[in-house]
């Protein structure tokens, strides 16, 4: 299988795709919907932003499923929708996905807390996220469990993908950085996070979203100290503002590149972007890998 | 007991999220009498502002925040019985809080929510991907003096503006006072929606609406 030569073959750093709700908006589609539902109601926007991304040079680019387990649709009344939401997203990026280049099954998380915030346990969260897996895994090269903040929902993911599928799994933390290192909001430690991440059976370890590319240079660092398996790194395009009705991000593309490049050399062996990277940002994280 | 030791101890238990020992404490307050203002102010009060600052600090993380909320909530229903006479000085406020229509990131919300019950306020949170005319609608409904309204994302931070633009339109703008949260508000933005104020933490969200 594709992904696991890549993985084996030291001399290559895959390339991965950027943020997808930026580029839904910048093609002109009103917020406030999930963006997951545009798979029914606006296929072409979505292909088009897949393609943008394959075109720009990611390795793989994943399905518009984030938000389309079973308990985040709830908390859209979306859950009788489950089946067709995932279906379809497997057919739109099936649609356009060159030759040699990977479908990555994405999985973000519940939108529900375990107590004494909320009323999840992890046996709620594996039979959500199983449901969804048992759509995607018809169509889909690999996994990709992302902006995970509680190491027990990561848990319930992994496990729900291992009852149904062998495909490999890149597992991404979320991590907020303080004066004593970096942890999930939830309190667990990079290490901790890193162990249970790894004994569930998880591929490849990383985090995305939150901290921006500068930031995520001393956070690979700290990954390369703690394991030896490969590392997924997908940073924010710095903290967006908003002037009049348009978003800026104020960090520029050459910088975010930058940041990335040292990473890789950090040894990161898969790189992309989180909430405001573009199909440019990857262009220029191709060029100077190249 | 004299009240600045039960308040000293008061803030230890709530640090230490111990509960049985701050309703221990709250419950003797009452029994000997004491000063129960200055217990909420100086003992539960002090005791959640050092939780925040905790938090702010990277030194507690979210369920040690929401424990310790949820400790004080219940530590002012006993005491409150007993502060009637005070009711009027210890009810800071009415305020209504919610994350906006589009938007389901509740936790900055939830945090400021607890924070602002836990300093006296009368909270009342709507929960997430509220619509405007609704946070207006109960705002009135409970005759809140402040608004509180929370995005993430700069696709949903309009629907920010559109809560102050409905109290323009219905002529009740000066009713309200209206604050900001989320990652992305700014002063700038604040200033465009002609909103009151905004803050970066839920440590400074009590500051901010202490001082409007």
């Amino acid at each position: 299988m594709l992904f696991n030569e890549w993985l084996k073959d030291d001399t290559k750093t895959i390339l991965f795709d950027g943020g997808m709700g930026s580029e839904i908006i910048k093609r002109g589609l009103k917020p406030g919907k999930l963006p997951d539902l545009l798979n029914i109601e606006e296929p072409n926007v979505i292909s088009s932003i897949h393609q943008a991304y394959y075109e720009a040079g990611s390795d793989m680019v994943q399905s518009n499923t984030f938000g389309s387990s079973y308990l985040n649709l709830k908390n859209h009344k979306l859950e009788e929708r489950l089946e067709e939401i995932n279906q379809k997203a497997l057919e739109i990026i099936d649609s356009i996905r060159p030759i040699d280049h990977l479908i990555v099954g994405d999985i973000g998380p519940s939108g529900v807390f375990k107590p004494p915030i909320g009323n999840a346990s992890i046996d709620k969260w594996q039979s959500s996220f199983k449901k969804q897996v048992e759509i995607l895994t018809s169509g889909v090269d690999l996994w990709h469990v992302e902006t995970i903040s509680d190491i027990d929902e990561m848990r319930a993911a992994i496990r729900a993908i291992k009852e149904v599928s062998y495909k490999p799994i890149i597992s991404s933390m979320t991590y907020k950085k303080t004066k004593r290192g970096f942890f999930t909001i939830m309190g667990d430690s990079l290490e901790k996070c890193i162990d249970i991440q790894i004994n569930e059976g998880a591929d490849v370890v990383g985090t995305n979203c939150t901290l921006g590319s500068n930031e995520m240079i001393d956070l690979m660092s700290e990954f390369k100290n703690l394991t030896d398996k490969p590392v997924s790194i997908k940073p924010n395009a710095g903290k967006p503002r908003l002037e009049g009705t348009r978003t800026i991000y104020d960090q520029t593309v050459q910088e975010f590149a930058r940041d990335i490049i040292k990473i890789i050399n950090l040894g990161a062996k898969i790189v992309g972007g989180c909430c405001g990277t573009t199909p440019q940002t990857i262009q220029e994280i191709k060029k100077k890998m190249d | 007991m004299s009240n600045e030791k039960l308040n000293g101890e008061i803030l230890e238990a709530i640090v230490n999220l111990d509960k049985e020992k701050a309703l221990e404490l709250a419950n003797r307050a009452i029994a000997e009498g004491l000063n129960l203002l200055e217990v909420v102010e100086h003992g539960f009060g002090a005791g959640i502002r050092k939780i925040g600052e905790l938090w702010d600090e990277g030194e507690i993380f979210l369920p040690e925040l929401m424990l310790g909320g949820n400790i004080m909530q219940e530590a002012m229903e006993l005491l409150l019985p007993h502060l009637k006479e005070h009711s009027e000085t210890f009810n800071r406020g009415t305020i209504v809080i919610a994350t906006i229509e589009g938007d389901i990131h509740s936790i900055g919300k939830t945090i400021v929510g607890t924070m602002l019950s836990a300093n006296g306020y009368n909270v009342h949170d709507l929960g997430a991907d509220v619509p405007a005319e609704k946070i207006v609608d109960e705002a009135i409904k409970v005759n809140a003096n402040i608004i509180g309204v929370s995005a993430l994302l700069t696709t949903t931070m309009t629907g920010q503006k559109k809560v102050v633009d409905i109290l323009k339109e219905r002529n009740i703008r000066s009713k309200f006072k209206v604050i900001l949260g989320g990652a992305p508000v700014s002063r700038k933005w604040v200033e465009e929606c002609g909103a009151d104020g905004y803050a970066d933490s839920a440590v400074d969200a009590v500051k901010l609406v202490k001082e409007l």
